[in-house]
């Protein structure tokens, strides 16, 4: 052994003795030195193979996509708000063709506005970054939609005036945190005669269009729905913080309305801004009660507090239990409602059970996307099944049943379980792209707002009704005439 | 026993796959639009559960860690494959590793949602990369096949300079094979 390692590499071991004194380095060197290089072309290429198969992956593509291509006329737009929603709204906009994006307004123009100025150039959008949502209205006469992603106690001015300034607007729910609010906002686009799209995205997902269209009211396969529940529960989350060197000013906070940086960040939480996680969370659900149900709701009861976070910076309830009642088509319903922001098991999902079956629908894809049980009392459904509406039943899986459960005797008074179905509808879409994409084809004349204001202003006299009753602590009474304007 | 450059060449390949998978892992990061490390931070567990809590607890603490992350792993993965820099690559890498394995620690009694793809006891794929890195480091492969040794010849004359015996990877390589 010793021996072969003395022959084995006599340049290696006797080189540098021999190396000329001018001469840095040699040709070895410069091999051995630069060996491993081909190692980072080989990256280089699988890394290239990886993108492009994640490329081809995405149906609509993640990457900009050139207007030209695409054969639909351009709608110059605005994002008004470029906080967390806004940005939620900016991913899913990024993936729709024929938008030419002008302009980002937002008061944090330390951190908001400049993250999303620059997402917007990497994608090849001339934007320009305004504070004042005026100037930006005074400036940009090109821009024909505004995205309204501002706190709700902004809505009502920027859609206003939006729409006033020949606009069509997207403002994302709660329409206002006031009724007045929202009422501006109805008649502001009436007057105008402008598009207004209220962000309840539910409206125009296809899992929710399927159930609505397809399963309730073409197949009726719930028969008449009698309760309805649903629920958002949310784990415990910090307060939202911000980078102390990209803090906001205090003079300009409280020229935009804000106490504080806190206050700002959190601005769900206190009264008058926005209503807490009822209207936050709540709203969205108690949108589809209304809308499956076919009704708006005739009376609410509720209950709730602050029980768990501070009460000095959660002004607005963490947890709320609220129950309406409707006089629907077919007859009275019952809906309860909750959300909680201490616990996150179980989710969020909207249920609704009809004397012939049950719908749990979510907009979630990843639990309760959509399920659906026949009442064994029920009409067969194999028609629906053929036709693609509802998927065939689950097998009964034998090694399911324990010994206990088949040694127990079956209590005559308990009912046989339904049979379990799937909605067969998946949205591989950021949740929001469809309702933008309906806002957007309404503006080139294709297509009809899934939710305009009025629809949207019955939806906030539904919800901003529970934080009064749980204030009044007793049953309020809706008069039909609240819901109109 | 192998020889001294068959042993040499086989920890550069060493070198080179680990470099491999720290560039990609650095890569995929960076081009993932807002992607953080908050969720593996707060999956914590174990002794040290604490500090990661911590590290997400703040923005800016969790955007420093999220930037280092990201960059460290690219640069980390591009200084191995190219033997430049490779033991400050190697040792960085090596502090980078520990801290993944010490925030989800494989250890009896500790359970996680999430499946591994083996079964581990106290020790896991962590802990071996950790190990390989720890070799790497130690054995400077870097002067012998690497940008280094390009490096190392441009301040060749110094080091030649320096009283014979000195370790020199490029020649001696394991002092034990000889």
């Amino acid at each position: 052994m010793a021996g072969e390692d003395d022959k084995r590499d006599p340049p290696a071991t006797d080189k540098p003795p021999e190396r000329p004194a001018e001469k840095k380095f040699d040709r070895r060197d410069v091999l051995l030195g630069l060996s491993t290089v081909p190692a980072l072309g080989l990256f280089g290429y699988a890394w290239g193979k990886k993108r492009a198969y994640d490329r081809a992956q995405r149906p609509e593509g993640g990457e900009p996509k050139a207007a030209a291509a695409t054969n639909v006329r351009e709608v110059n737009v605005a994002l008004l708000g470029a906080g967390a929603q806004g940005q939620v709204l900016l991913d899913a906009m990024l993936r729709i063709p024929g938008l030419r994006f002008r302009a980002v307004c937002d008061i944090w123009t330390e951190y908001n506005q400049r993250r999303a100025v620059n997402v917007l150039r990497k994608y090849k959008h001339e934007v320009n970054g305004y504070e004042d949502y005026r100037e930006m209205l005074d400036k940009e006469k090109d821009i024909e939609a505004v995205i309204v992603a501002t706190p709700d106690f902004w809505h009502a001015p920027h859609t206003v005036d939006s729409l006033q300034a020949g606009k069509h607007v997207y403002c994302e729910k709660e329409m206002s945190n006031t009724l007045e609010g929202a009422q501006s906002m109805v008649r502001a686009a009436r007057e105008t005669g402008k598009l207004l799209q209220i962000g309840h995205q539910r409206r125009s997902h296809p899992r929710y269009r399927h159930c609505h269209d397809k399963l309730l009211t073409e197949a009726k396969l719930l028969g008449r729905i009698v309760t309805v529940n649903g629920q958002w529960n949310r784990a415990v989350s910090a307060d939202l913080g911000w980078p102390e060197r990209y803090a906001i000013p205090p003079e300009r906070l409280k020229q935009y309305g804000y106490k504080s940086m806190q206050q700002f960040r959190n601005w769900r939480w206190y009264k008058g801004m926005g209503g807490g996680p009822i209207v936050d969370l709540g709203s969205h659900q108690i949108d589809i009660f209304s809308w499956f149900l076919g009704a708006n709701p005739s009376h609410v009861t509720a209950s709730g507090g602050t029980d768990y976070h501070d009460p000095s910076t959660h002004e607005w309830y963490d947890t709320v239990m609220a129950i309406y009642e409707y006089e629907t088509p077919q007859g009275r319903a019952r809906a309860y409602y909750q959300t909680q922001s201490t616990n996150g098991s179980q989710g969020y999902f909207e249920n609704f059970m009809g004397d012939q079956g049950t719908l749990i629908i979510s907009e979630s894809e990843a639990a309760n996307s959509g399920l659906l049980y026949r009442d064994p009392n029920a009409p067969a459904w194999d028609e629906w099944i053929r036709k693609g509406y509802v998927t065939a039943p689950k097998l009964q899986d034998r090694n399911e049943v324990s010994e206990e459960q088949e040694a127990a005797v079956l209590d005559v008074r308990e009912s046989v379980s339904p049979d379990q179905h799937r909605v067969p509808v998946v949205l591989r879409d950021p949740y929001h792209q469809p309702h933008l994409e309906n806002f957007f084809d309404t503006i080139r004349g294709t297509a009809q707002l899934n939710c305009p204001a009025e629809v949207g202003y019955e939806t906030a006299v539904a919800v901003l009704k529970v934080n009064e009753a749980i204030e009044a602590q007793r049953r309020l009474a809706f008069r039909p005439e609240e819901f109109r304007i | 026993m192998a020889s001294p450059r068959v042993q040499m060449i086989a920890i550069v390949v060493m070198r080179v796959l680990i470099g491999w998978h720290f560039l990609y892992e650095g890569l995929s990061k960076l081009t993932t639009e807002g992607w953080s490390a908050q969720g593996f931070l707060l999956q914590a567990r174990g002794p040290f559960a604490g500090l990661y809590r911590w590290m997400a607890s703040s923005p800016d603490v969790l955007s420093t860690v999220n930037q280092l992350n990201m960059w460290g792993l690219t640069a980390v993965g591009l200084g191995l494959i190219l033997g430049c820099f490779t033991r400050v690559a190697s040792a960085a890498g090596l502090l980078l590793i520990l801290l993944f394995y010490f925030c989800n620690p494989p250890f009896v009694g500790y359970f996680y949602s999430i499946p591994t793809e083996g079964s581990y006891l106290v020790v896991n794929k962590n802990l071996v990369e950790a190990a390989a890195l720890a070799v790497v480091m130690v054995t400077d492969s870097g002067r012998f096949a690497g940008v280094d040794r390009l490096i190392d010849s441009l301040r060749g004359r110094r080091l030649r300079a320096r009283p014979a015996g000195a370790a020199d990877a490029r020649t001696a390589l394991p002092q034990d094979a000889a």
